[in-house]
């Protein structure tokens, strides 16, 4: 007889996978569940809950497990340490399953992994927190205020650090606070199939729910659905899964008739398509990508759209293409970047993260915008934006770009609503927060080349 | 350690009803060593000597608790019921649902002949049920509810949802 699968088993597995691996939680979790298609739906959910809430709650798991265990858990076997976690999840936050059935299984499964010697440890710990769960006592938040929102929100402290000094204490609850609400899916109605009305009317139809977004008339938020793919507006093209901070690329690039747009760093490609589609049909949009595999993937998304204006290529957005130079009106440069604006919907993100990665990430951030900036014409428009909040990767590149290359701000009023409008837009950029923003933490800003430069370069 | 080759669903072997063991002989032993060997370099929990083309009453078994050794096994005792997956490494790549008794008194020899009575609930009844039924030619696919279905592993691609 084959071992029969045991759903915690697997719900062990992905931990593992993602907290030692390093693999990304939504690609793992992806191919997990197309792999247990076959499993009930109930199977199913309990591994999608365990593993994602025990991601979510990780700091503050590990902050219970050490109230009740003298090996801290950075010193446990990586398997236990999981395995603990999310036994501890399970016991705070998911009530359908009864305490005694949470030790028994893990005592269970870390016999059955091989850790008879553990089995003691495993069971002593776990009896303890079912006991003793309610009494624990959490930092203060007056005495260790860090420590406090990072155990009640389980973000690592350096982040907090970072966020206080740029956002404030409030601001920066208020940002993790809202990473553990429930997120809406926005959709973005392509006007070019079909008018806003009929694509509603055709959603209500299947029994979802819409509901205006405050900041595009053409997003919508849209709920009660199972499965996107099978919603017939999606199949007809008429809509497009995107949030609305990068639908705002499109709308702050303010492409003109005839415009060539670059996108160097554009899979999924939403950006390109979009701005496409405000070109209605004119000008070409050149949607760029590293990868050739998300290249592919990309030029079929455009062929089932059917945009004659945009084509997929594979290019490296860090190495200079002198054939691009001062060849475009737009440059898109939405950059790889530490993503802690969308820790919401990837709450592996925060753990992955650390100072020096994000240094790195800056580097590269800086390649490419060198290579890039050369490709605008001369009064020509350059977009960076990233999915992430804090100066680092935004404000301080900004300023580094400036003072490199000849470059200026300008103002993105003109192409937001009256609520975005704030301090910093009239100068030309936009920090989005979750939390605060109806949207994931995002950052937008317009540069314009100098003409100047066209004088000085014909002059020479 | 020697590996034996799993006989998979079709061939006739698993098909036939298989005799007791008399006598206990080295070739015996070497056998059960085998079966158990070839066990668990397959990943199983349970195998039957018809599995590897030997038609002897012997079944190995290891549910995560230590390998367990029946020769000539009869269930004394059965009761209550389980329903969940089941799967046999005569059929790789599928399973089915299938239900069993909860719990299972079975009385056997050890691997020297010695005979021993074993309780087992859950995950060992089910073990002890599936590779019995092997002894007499049974596949457990003749007791799934519903279909069988695929369990094998494919590749699957990497993509992106939009930020």
């Amino acid at each position: 007889m084959t071992k029969p699968l045991n759903i915690r088993e697997i719900a062990l597995e992905i931990l593992m996978e993602i907290t030692e691996e390093q693999a990304y939680s939504h690609v793992v979790m992806r191919q997990v569940l197309e792999k247990y298609q076959y499993l009930e739906k109930r199977d199913r959910a309990f591994i999608t809950r365990c593993v994602e809430g025990t991601l979510e709650h990780m700091i503050q798991m590990d902050y219970i497990i050490e109230q009740f265990s003298n090996v801290p858990v950075y010193n446990m076997k990586p398997l236990i340490r999981n395995l603990l976690r999310m036994s501890v999840y399970q016991m705070k936050y998911m009530d359908s399953v009864p305490d005694s059935a949470v030790c028994n299984e893990a005592v269970r499964l870390a016999q059955r992994r091989g850790f008879y010697n553990l089995k003691g440890f495993v069971n002593g710990v776990l009896r303890s927190t079912a006991r003793r769960l309610g009494q624990v006592c959490y930092p203060d938040p007056k005495m260790e205020p860090l420590h406090y929102l990072s155990v009640k929100y389980s973000f690592p402290i350096w982040m907090l650090d970072k966020w206080v000094a740029q956002f404030g204490y409030e601001t920066t609850e208020k940002i993790c606070r809202d990473t553990h609400m429930e997120k809406q899916t926005v959709v973005r109605c392509n006007l070019s199939k079909a008018s806003r009305e009929e694509i509603i009317r055709e959603l209500e139809e299947q029994g979802i729910r819409t509901e205006p977004h405050p900041y595009l008339d053409y997003a919508l938020k849209i709920s009660g659905y199972n499965y996107i793919k099978a919603i017939s507006a999606f199949k007809k093209g008429w809509i497009q899964v995107q949030d609305i901070s990068s639908m705002l690329v499109a709308e702050v690039a303010a492409p003109n008739w005839g415009d060539t747009c670059f996108d160097v760093c554009a899979a999924p490609g939403g950006k390109s398509l979009h701005v496409a589609e405000k070109l209605m049909g004119s000008g070409c949009v050149e949607a760029r990508d590293v990868s050739e595999y998300k290249v592919k993937l990309m030029q079929e998304n455009i062929d089932r759209i059917g945009a004659i204006n945009i084509q997929a290529v594979l290019k490296d957005a860090t190495v200079r293409d002198e054939a691009s130079v001062q060849k475009a009106d737009i440059v898109l440069a939405d950059v790889p970047c530490s993503g802690l604006g969308v820790i919401g919907k990837k709450q592996d993100i925060k753990y992955k993260m650390s100072e020096k990665q994000q240094q790195d990430i800056i580097r590269l951030q800086r390649r490419i915008l060198s290579a890039v900036q050369e490709y605008v014409k001369p009064g020509g428009v350059l977009i960076y934006s990233t999915c992430t909040i804090g100066a680092d990767e935004n404000q301080y590149n900004i300023k580094w770009f400036l003072d490199n290359f000849p470059f200026h701000l300008e103002s993105i009023d003109p192409y937001i609503c009256d609520e975005l409008k704030g301090r910093t837009t009239g100068g030309g950029y936009i920090q989005l927060l979750p939390g605060l923003h109806q949207s994931d933490g995002f950052f937008i800003a317009r540069l314009r080349r100098e003409e100047e430069s066209r004088a000085a370069f014909e002059e020479g | 350690m020697a590996l034996r080759q799993i006989r998979i669903m079709g061939d006739e072997k698993l098909e036939k009803t298989c005799r007791p063991v008399t006598e206990m002989t080295p070739r015996t032993k070497e056998l059960i060593r085998d079966m158990l060997d070839t066990m668990y370099d397959a990943n199983g929990v349970g195998l039957a000597a018809p599995q590897v083309g030997i038609l002897k009453r012997i079944v190995v078994i290891d549910v995560g608790e230590g390998p367990i050794v029946l020769v000539n096994p009869v269930i004394l005792e059965t009761s209550g019921e389980q329903t969940g997956q089941e799967g046999c490494l005569s059929l790789p790549g599928q399973a089915g649902i299938v239900t069993r008794p909860n719990y299972v008194k079975v009385k056997a020899c050890d691997e020297n002949m010695q005979e021993f009575e074993l309780e087992g609930e859950e995950l060992l009844a089910r073990a002890i049920c599936h590779e019995c039924d092997h002894l007499d030619g049974i596949m457990y696919v003749r007791y799934v509810e519903g279909e069988l279905f695929d369990t094998s592993d494919e590749d699957y691609d990497e993509d992106e949802t939009e930020e």
